[in-house]
C-alpha cells in the first residue's frame, strides 16, 4: 500500500484501484476539487453545481447551464 | 400586406442611403412594440393561421361557422361508436333485442395547452418553456394534448373522462406559442432573432416546417381525360369528372364520376385506401329518392333537341332497371346491406341507416343537404356528357387554376383527428373482444372495467405528431386523401438567411410527379403568373415541382361569411336552383364552393360578377374581398362555362387594381385566366383591360426580387441566382449564441450591397448581410483566371475579404454511451476520476490541457483530431474515459452547455459542444456575384503585382471577360457600373428591376453618374500592368459588384490518398472521403488509358496502388490455392512413409496438390512392382487428371510438386481462386 504512494504512476494506479474495487484506498490524495461555476442560460446567474448535482438554476429553476470562458491564457499562434 | 405596401412607415429613411444609424439603433434597441421589419411576419401568415385555426380562440375570422376550430369539428365529425355487451338485457331504448346494454363512445372536446414545466418541478420560477430553450436543449417545443371522452350506457347519464395524449409540437409563434405575441425587445430577451417569425415547430432541437404542397382545387368540379382509366374495368372510358369534396373540418374525399362506353356513369371514391364504384344512378335515387322523370329532367334541362345527351340519359335510366331498386329507401337499405362490413358501424344499425351514412360520410361530403348533393351530382353529370360529347374541354389538373395548398395546420388537423379516430375505434374493438372472447363479458356499469379497457389503448397522439413530424412520413389507415405518404415535413436549415427564408414560400407539387417520366407537371404555365415565381425553383431534378410563392400571394387561411350571397344574387337576377323548368341551353350554372346556388343567363351572370366584384372591392352589401368570383364565359369547346364561386380557405390570392374604381381587388387563381391584368399602368388598354398590377415586380418570389437588374440578365442566370443566393455563406442568425445548428456557416465581414432593389430593404436585408462588395476588374490577366476562375487579391484576402467561419455542434450523450442496461440511475458521470492526476507538473495528465476536472471541455481551447473532447467516470469501473474529437480540422470551443432535463431533477447526463472552425478563403473556394456567375479562386495573386488603374485602384476580384458573350449576364455589367457610381457618390442604388427603358437607360444613368465622379461614362478606365507597369492596350472594365462567398470549399470536398485503408475481403481501396478511401478508377477510364497506351499508368492505378499482391503458383497445375510449407530452414529434410525426401522449393514450398498425385502414383507404382502386376489400370485413373494440365507441365511431374513460382497477382484474383474452389471450379494459371 505504502509503496504504492510512492511510485503513483498512473498505470500502476489505476490498476491498483481496480483491483481494490470502487471504494479501495486512494492511492494518491485526490487534490481537492474544487467546484466548477457555470452560468444559468436564462438569468446569467452564477452557479455552482457540484459532480452529480442536478443541472437546474438556483435562481430561477432553469435547466440549461453555460460554461463560462476559461481565466487560463489562451494563447495560439495567429498564422 | 404582402405587397409591402406599410413600406413606408417601416423605413422612413430616403430610399438611397444605407439607414446605417437606423439599424445601428435598432440592433442596439429593439422596437418595444411589433417588429423591427414587420413584413417577414405576413409571408409565414399561411403557416401560422392555418395551426391557429386548429383551436376555438384562434383570432381567425370565422365567416359562417360558429367559430369553433378544426379540432372541435374533426372530433364532432368522429361521431360516436356504439359497442354492446352482448349480454341479452335488453335496454330499454337499444331497439332490437338481444344486443345488451349499449356503450356509446364519443369526444366532446380536445385541448391543447401552452408549452409548459412539468408538475414534477417545484423549483423553476418561469413556468412557461420558451422556444430557444427547446432548442438549445435539443428536446421537443411541445404542449400537452388531452381529450375529453365521453360514454353513456344505455340512455343513462354521461360520463365523462379526461385522457392525457402526450405532449403535442406546438408551432413556434401560433397561439399556443409562449412567445406569440412579443415583440421584436421581448424577442431578443428570450434569445430569439429579432425578427423572429415562427411557423415551424422544434422537434429535438431542430427546427422542421411542413411544406406547403399543391392538391386539387376543393368543392370544384373538373373534366380529365386519363388513358388510365380504361384500366378500371370493361367499358371503362378515358373520360371522367373529379371533384375533391372537403368538409368543414379541412378533410376531404375525392369523387370521381366514370363515363362508361355504354352511356352510364359510375361514382369513385376510397375508404380506408379502398376504392369503391357504385352505379350514379344508386346513388341519385339513394339521396332524394328521385324518380325517373327528375333525373331525366335534371340532366337534360329541356334541351331535348340534344339527341347525344338524351340516348345517354336514356341508357342511364334504363340500365338501371336490372338492379329493381324504385325508391331512395330500397336504394339506401341496398348499399347499407352491401357496406355493412366495410363501414364497421353499430350493429344495431339498420342497412337504411347504414345506406345514409355512407352517402353522407363519402358522397360529395362538402354538402350537407341530399338535395345540394343531387343537384351537384347533376351538374357532374352534365359536365361528363359536355367533355364526352367534346362541347367542353379537359381541365389541366397541373394549372395553378385548379389548384390549392395543402396548408401545414390543415395537415396537422387532419392527423390529429385521425389518431383521435383510431384511438376510439381502438377503445371500441378492445370492448368487443372483450366481449367475445372474454371468459366473463365485461360490466359495462363497472367504471373500473372501462378504466382499464381505455389503459390497453394508446393515447399518445403527442409521439406520433412528434414523429410524423420528425420524419415526414405519415402513417395513416386511410390516405388522407393525399397522394403521398412521405416528404411532408423539411427542416428550415439556417444556412444563410435568404434560404431560411424560401423554405416558408416553398410549395411541392407533390412527391408523387418527381417519379413521372412525363415532364408536363413542370412546366411553367401562364396561370401561375403572379402566384408562383417563374425564376425562383431548383434546377435539376425538382425543377418545376419545387416552386416559390411569389411575393405578393397569400393563401386564404380563414373561412368568408357568404351565406348571404345566394340571396343577394337571387335578388339580381338569378334564378333559384329549384324552379322546375330551367332551359340548360341558355343557361349557366352558379356555383358557390361547390354548391349550386342557381342558374342565370349568361349575359346576367356577366352583369353579376361584374357587380360582385365592384361590391366585394368597395366593400358593399357585405361581400368579402377575398371571394373569388370566377366567371367562366361560354366558348367553343373550352372550359365548361358557369359562374364559379370560391370563398374556403387555402386558395391562393393576389393583390392587383381593379380598374374599374380604382379600388384594390384580391384575385385568385381561378379567376385570373378570365382577366386582362396589364403589368404597368402604361399597358393599360381602354376596355380591354381589367386590372393594374400594384408592381411590376410582384410576380418574382422574394429572393428573384433580391436579384440587382434582373431584367438585364438571361433568364437561366436569374435562376442560378436564386440558387445560389441560398448556398452562401452569410450571416444565418443574430442570435448565433443560442443557437445549436449542426453546422452554421457564418461570413465574418458581410456588408450591405451598394447595389440593391427597393425590396431589400423592405424585407430587411441589411439585418443579415450575404456577401462583400467587391472592386472586380473584368480582364484576362495571368492566366489563372480562364475558365470561369477567378483571382482574389491577396491583401484584400488579408484585410478579411470573404473570411468566414463555421460552427459545428456535438452532443455528448452519456445515457447513450451506457446503452439500455441501466435505465433507473446513470452510472457514467462527467468528470475527471481519481486516476486522472489535474494538479500542474510533468505528472499532469495531457487530457488537462483540453479539460476542466469537470470533464468538459475548456472554452476557448483549440482542438485537432484525436483530443479529448469531454472524460466521463464509469461507476462500474472507476476509470474515467475520454470522448475524442473527431473531425479533421482544427477547431475552437466556442460553447459548453450543460443540458438538464425536463424537469431540471436529473444530474449531467448531455452536454452539447459549439466547435468555431475558422475558413479563410483558400484556393479552390467558390465565390459568386449576384447573376448566376459562379467561379472558383484560382490563386491569391499578390498586390503588388495587381493591374492598378490611374488612380491607384486595385481589384480586389480579377474575372475573365469570356464570363460574359455566352452567358449574357448584362445585369453584372450593370451592376459594377452603379456600384461604382454608388461607392463614388454614396448612394444605395436602386436596382429593382423594370425600371429603365429603351429611351431612358441604365447605362446613361449610371454613366453620368460616373462622368460626375470623374470617371469614364461606360466604367472602363487605362490599367496598368501590375509586373510591367505598362498601360494596357485596352481600357478595363472595373467597377463595384457584390460578391457572394458560397458554402462549397475545397477543405470539405478534397479527396486524395496514395495508400491508406483497403477493403479486407478485397484488399483493394476502400471508397468514401470520409475513410480516407480513393476515388473509383472505373472501366470508362481504364478504356482511356487503353487507349492511349500508357501501360505503365495503367498498371500503376490498377494494381500497384490497388491491391498488389505476390503469391506462389504452381508451374506443374497452375494452381494458387495448393501451396504448402515444409520447415526446411535447418538443412532438414522432410522424410516421407517411403522413407524418401520429399521434394520441396528452395524454400520449402512445395504444391500440395501435385505432391499427393505423386505420393499416389508413387505408391501405386510400388505397389504394383511388387504383385508384379502391370500398372496400365492404375495409369488409367490419372489420365482424366493429366488432360487438364497442358504438356510442358507435365515434364515437371518428375519434380513432384516442388515446381513453384512467385507471381504477382491482384488480390482479388486470389479471392476469385479460392470462391471458385469452394464451388468446385479449380483455376489453372499458366506460368511462362
Amino acid at each position: 500500500m505504502q509503496a504504492c504512494t510512492q511510485t503513483p504512476t498512473f498505470f500502476s494506479a489505476a490498476v491498483m484501484n481496480s483491483a481494490q474495487g470502487a471504494n479501495g484506498g486512494m492511492q494518491f490524495a485526490p487534490p481537492p476539487r474544487q467546484d466548477m461555476e457555470y452560468l444559468c442560460a436564462d438569468c446569467g446567474a452564477k452557479n455552482e453545481i457540484k459532480s452529480r448535482e442536478p443541472i437546474r438554476c438556483r435562481e430561477c429553476g432553469h435547466r440549461i447551464m453555460y460554461k463560462k470562458r476559461t481565466k487560463r491564457m489562451v494563447q495560439f499562434e495567429a498564422r | 400586406m404582402p405587397d409591402g405596401s406599410f413600406r413606408a412607415s417601416s423605413s422612413s429613411a430616403p430610399k438611397d442611403t444605407f439607414s446605417t444609424l437606423a439599424r445601428e439603433k435598432s440592433f442596439k434597441s429593439p422596437t418595444q412594440t411589433g417588429h423591427t421589419v414587420p413584413i417577414l411576419n405576413e409571408f409565414v401568415k399561411p403557416h401560422l393561421e392555418s395551426f391557429n385555426a386548429l383551436f376555438d380562440d384562434s383570432g381567425l375570422d370565422s365567416g359562417d361557422g360558429d367559430g369553433r376550430g378544426l379540432l372541435s369539428l374533426g372530433i364532432k365529425e368522429i361521431g360516436e361508436r356504439v359497442v354492446f355487451d352482448g349480454k341479452g338485457t335488453v335496454g330499454a331504448e337499444s331497439g332490437q333485442s338481444g344486443w345488451g346494454n349499449k356503450l356509446s363512445l364519443w369526444f366532446e372536446s380536445v385541448s391543447i395547452a401552452r408549452p409548459m414545466v412539468p408538475e414534477k418541478d417545484t423549483t423553476a420560477k418561469v413556468r412557461k418553456v420558451f422556444p430557444a430553450e427547446a432548442r438549445e436543449r435539443l428536446s421537443s417545443y411541445r404542449g400537452r394534448m388531452s381529450v375529453k371522452l365521453c360514454y353513456r350506457i344505455n340512455d343513462g347519464p354521461v360520463e365523462t373522462e379526461l385522457r392525457d395524449c402526450g405532449l403535442v409540437p406546438i408551432m413556434v409563434r401560433s397561439v399556443r406559442c409562449n412567445i406569440s405575441r412579443m415583440s421584436s425587445s421581448e424577442l431578443v430577451k428570450h434569445h430569439e432573432e429579432a425578427e423572429e417569425f415562427g411557423g415551424y415547430f422544434i422537434i429535438n432541437g431542430n427546427e422542421r416546417l411542413i411544406r406547403y404542397l399543391i392538391l386539387p382545387r376543393r368543392n370544384h368540379v373538373i373534366s380529365l381525360v386519363r388513358p388510365s382509366f380504361t384500366n378500371r374495368g370493361p367499358s371503362y372510358t378515358p373520360q371522367a369528372v373529379q371533384i375533391r369534396c372537403v368538409r368543414p373540418d379541412q378533410t376531404s374525399v375525392t369523387n370521381t364520376l366514370h363515363y362508361l362506353s355504354n352511356g352510364s356513369a359510375m361514382l369513385r371514391f376510397s375508404w380506408r385506401k379502398q376504392e369503391y364504384v357504385i352505379p350514379i344512378m344508386l346513388i341519385l335515387k339513394a339521396l332524394v329518392g328521385a324518380s325517373d322523370k327528375e333525373i331525366f329532367e335534371g340532366v337534360m334541362m329541356q334541351d331535348y333537341s340534344n339527341t347525344f345527351l338524351t340516348d345517354r340519359v336514356e341508357l342511364l335510366l334504363r340500365s338501371f332497371k336490372q338492379y329493381s331498386l324504385y325508391t331512395g329507401d330500397q336504394c339506401l337499405e341496398y348499399l347499407g346491406d352491401k357496406f355493412r362490413v366495410v363501414a364497421g358501424m353499430a350493429d344495431d344499425w339498420s342497412n337504411k341507416a347504414i345506406g345514409a351514412w355512407l352517402i353522407q360520410k363519402l358522397v360529395l361530403v362538402h354538402l350537407d343537404s341530399p338535395r345540394d348533393k343531387f343537384r351537384m351530382l347533376i351538374f357532374m353529370l352534365r359536365k361528363l356528357f359536355a367533355l364526352v360529347s367534346h362541347s367542353c374541354a379537359v381541365d389541366n389538373p397541373d394549372s395553378p387554376q385548379h389548384q390549392e395548398v395543402l396548408l401545414p395546420g390543415t395537415l396537422y388537423g387532419m392527423i390529429i383527428k385521425e389518431k383521435l379516430e383510431e384511438a376510439l375505434v381502438q377503445l371500441q374493438r378492445n370492448i368487443i373482444i372483450d366481449t367475445v372472447r372474454g371468459d366473463t363479458s365485461p360490466d359495462f356499469y363497472d367504471k373500473r372495467y372501462l378504466k382499464k379497457v381505455c389503459n390497453r389503448v394508446s393515447w399518445d397522439i403527442g409521439a406520433k405528431l412528434a414523429n410524423f413530424l420528425a420524419t415526414g412520413n405519415l402513417i395513416s389507415p386511410s390516405g388522407l386523401d393525399l397522394q403521398q405518404a412521405s416528404g411532408f415535413t423539411i427542416v428550415a436549415e439556417k444556412l444563410n438567411w435568404m434560404r431560411y427564408i424560401s423554405h416558408f414560400r416553398s410549395i411541392h407539387r407533390g412527391a408523387f410527379f418527381a417519379e413521372l417520366k412525363t415532364t408536363t407537371v413542370r412546366k411553367l404555365l401562364p396561370e401561375a403568373w403572379g402566384f408562383l415565381c417563374p425564376v425562383h425553383t431548383p434546377d435539376g431534378s425538382p425543377c418545376g415541382l419545387l416552386n416559390h410563392l411569389s411575393r405578393t400571394c397569400r393563401i386564404i387561411t380563414s373561412p368568408l361569411a357568404v351565406a348571404h350571397i345566394p340571396a343577394l344574387l337571387a335578388a339580381h337576377g338569378m334564378s333559384q336552383p329549384f324552379s322546375p323548368s330551367i332551359d340548360g341551353r341558355r343557361n349557366l350554372c352558379v356555383q358557390l364552393d361547390g354548391r349550386v346556388i342557381g342558374w342565370a343567363s349568361e349575359s346576367t351572370l356577366k352583369t353579376l360578377s361584374t357587380n360582385l366584384r365592384i361590391w366585394k372591392t368597395e366593400g358593399k352589401h357585405n361581400i368579402p374581398l377575398d371571394l373569388e368570383i370566377g366567371f367562366v364565359p361560354t366558348s367553343q369547346g373550352g372550359q365548361y362555362p358557369g359562374l364559379y364561386l370560391f370563398s374556403t380557405r387555402s386558395r391562393m390570392m393576389r393583390p392587383v387594381k381593379y380598374l374599374a374604381n380604382g379600388k384594390d381587388d384580391q384575385i385568385g387563381s381561378f379567376e385570373q385566366v378570365y382577366m386582362d391584368i396589364a403589368c404597368t399602368p402604361e399597358e393599360i388598354e381602354q376596355n380591354v383591360s381589367s386590372h393594374v398590377e400594384h408592381s411590376s415586380t410582384n410576380f418574382l418570389s422574394i429572393l428573384a426580387n433580391l436579384t440587382p437588374f434582373s431584367d438585364f440578365n438571361q433568364s437561366p442566370r436569374n435562376i442560378y441566382q436564386c440558387q445560389m443566393g441560398k448556398q452562401t455563406m452569410g450571416t444565418p442568425t443574430t442570435a448565433l449564441r443560442h443557437r445549436t445548428d449542426n453546422k452554421l456557416y457564418r461570413l465574418q465581414t458581410g456588408q450591405s450591397p451598394i447595389v440593391r432593389p427597393v425590396l431589400h430593404n423592405t424585407y430587411g436585408m441589411d439585418c443579415f448581410p450575404n456577401g462583400t462588395n467587391a472592386i472586380v476588374a473584368v480582364i484576362s490577366y495571368t492566366g489563372y483566371d480562364m475558365e470561369d476562375a477567378m483571382i482574389l487579391n491577396k491583401s484584400a484576402h488579408e484585410r478579411g475579404f470573404g473570411y468566414g467561419t463555421v460552427y459545428k455542434s456535438q452532443t455528448v450523450d452519456l445515457k447513450d454511451l451506457q446503452g439500455r442496461r441501466n435505465v433507473s440511475k446513470p452510472t457514467l458521470h462527467f468528470g475527471l476520476g481519481n486516476d486522472i492526476r489535474i494538479e500542474e507538473g510533468d505528472r499532469q495528465h495531457s487530457c488537462c490541457q483540453f479539460l476542466h476536472p469537470d470533464g468538459l471541455p475548456i472554452v476557448g481551447t483549440r482542438l485537432s483530431t484525436g483530443d479529448p473532447i469531454a472524460a466521463y467516470i464509469d461507476d462500474t469501473t472507476g476509470r474515467t474515459k475520454f470522448v475524442k474529437y473527431k473531425g479533421d480540422e482544427l477547431g475552437y470551443v466556442d460553447t459548453v452547455r450543460l443540458l438538464g432535463s425536463d424537469a431540471g431533477d436529473s444530474e449531467l447526463q448531455k452536454i452539447h459542444i459549439t466547435l468555431r472552425i475558422t475558413r479563410a478563403p483558400v484556393i479552390g473556394d467558390k465565390f459568386s456575384s449576384r447573376h448566376g456567375q459562379k467561379g472558383v479562386c484560382s490563386q491569391k495573386w499578390p498586390a503588388i503585382d495587381m493591374p492598378f488603374s490611374e488612380s491607384g485602384m486595385q481589384p480586389d476580384v480579377i474575372i475573365n471577360p469570356h464570363a460574359f458573350p455566352s452567358r449574357m449576364t448584362i445585369g453584372m455589367l450593370v451592376e459594377s457600373m452603379a456600384g461604382k457610381a454608388g461607392a463614388m457618390h454614396g448612394l444605395a442604388q436602386d436596382a429593382t428591376p423594370f425600371q429603365f427603358t429603351e429611351e431612358d437607360t441604365a447605362v446613361d444613368y449610371f454613366g453620368e453618374q460616373l462622368v460626375a465622379a470623374g470617371y469614364n461614362y461606360y466604367g472602363n478606365e487605362p490599367m496598368y500592368s501590375g509586373i510591367t507597369g505598362q498601360e494596357f492596350a485596352a481600357d478595363i472594365y472595373i467597377g463595384v459588384v457584390y460578391y457572394q462567398r458560397l458554402r462549397h470549399m475545397v477543405l470539405d470536398k478534397f479527396q486524395v490518398r496514395t495508400t491508406g485503408p483497403v477493403d479486407p475481403v478485397t484488399r483493394q481501396p476502400v471508397k468514401g472521403r470520409k475513410r480516407a478511401g480513393g476515388i473509383r478508377f472505373g472501366e470508362m477510364e481504364r478504356d482511356a488509358l487503353i487507349a492511349h497506351g500508357t501501360s505503365f499508368l495503367l498498371q500503376d492505378r490498377l494494381m500497384n496502388c490497388s491491391d498488389y499482391s505476390t503469391a506462389w503458383v504452381c508451374r506443374t497445375c497452375g494452381s494458387l490455392i495448393s501451396l504448402g510449407y515444409d520447415d526446411i530452414r535447418l538443412g532438414e529434410q522432410h522424410i516421407g512413409p517411403n522413407a524418401m525426401a520429399k521434394p520441396t522449393g528452395p524454400g520449402g514450398e512445395y504444391c500440395r496438390v501435385c505432391r499427393s498425385v505423386a505420393e499416389e502414383e508413387d505408391k501405386r507404382a510400388r505397389e504394383a512392382l511388387s504383385n508384379g502386376r502391370s500398372n496400365a489400370a492404375s495409369n488409367q485413373v490419372h489420365t482424366d487428371l493429366k488432360v487438364a494440365i497442358s504438356s510442358q507441365h507435365v515434364l515437371g511431374s518428375a519434380r513432384k510438386g516442388s515446381d513453384l513460382d512467385i507471381i504477382a497477382v491482384p488480390y482479388v484474383f486470389r479471392y476469385l481462386c479460392a470462391e471458385l474452389a469452394a464451388m468446385g471450379i479449380a483455376i489453372s494459371v499458366e506460368v511462362h
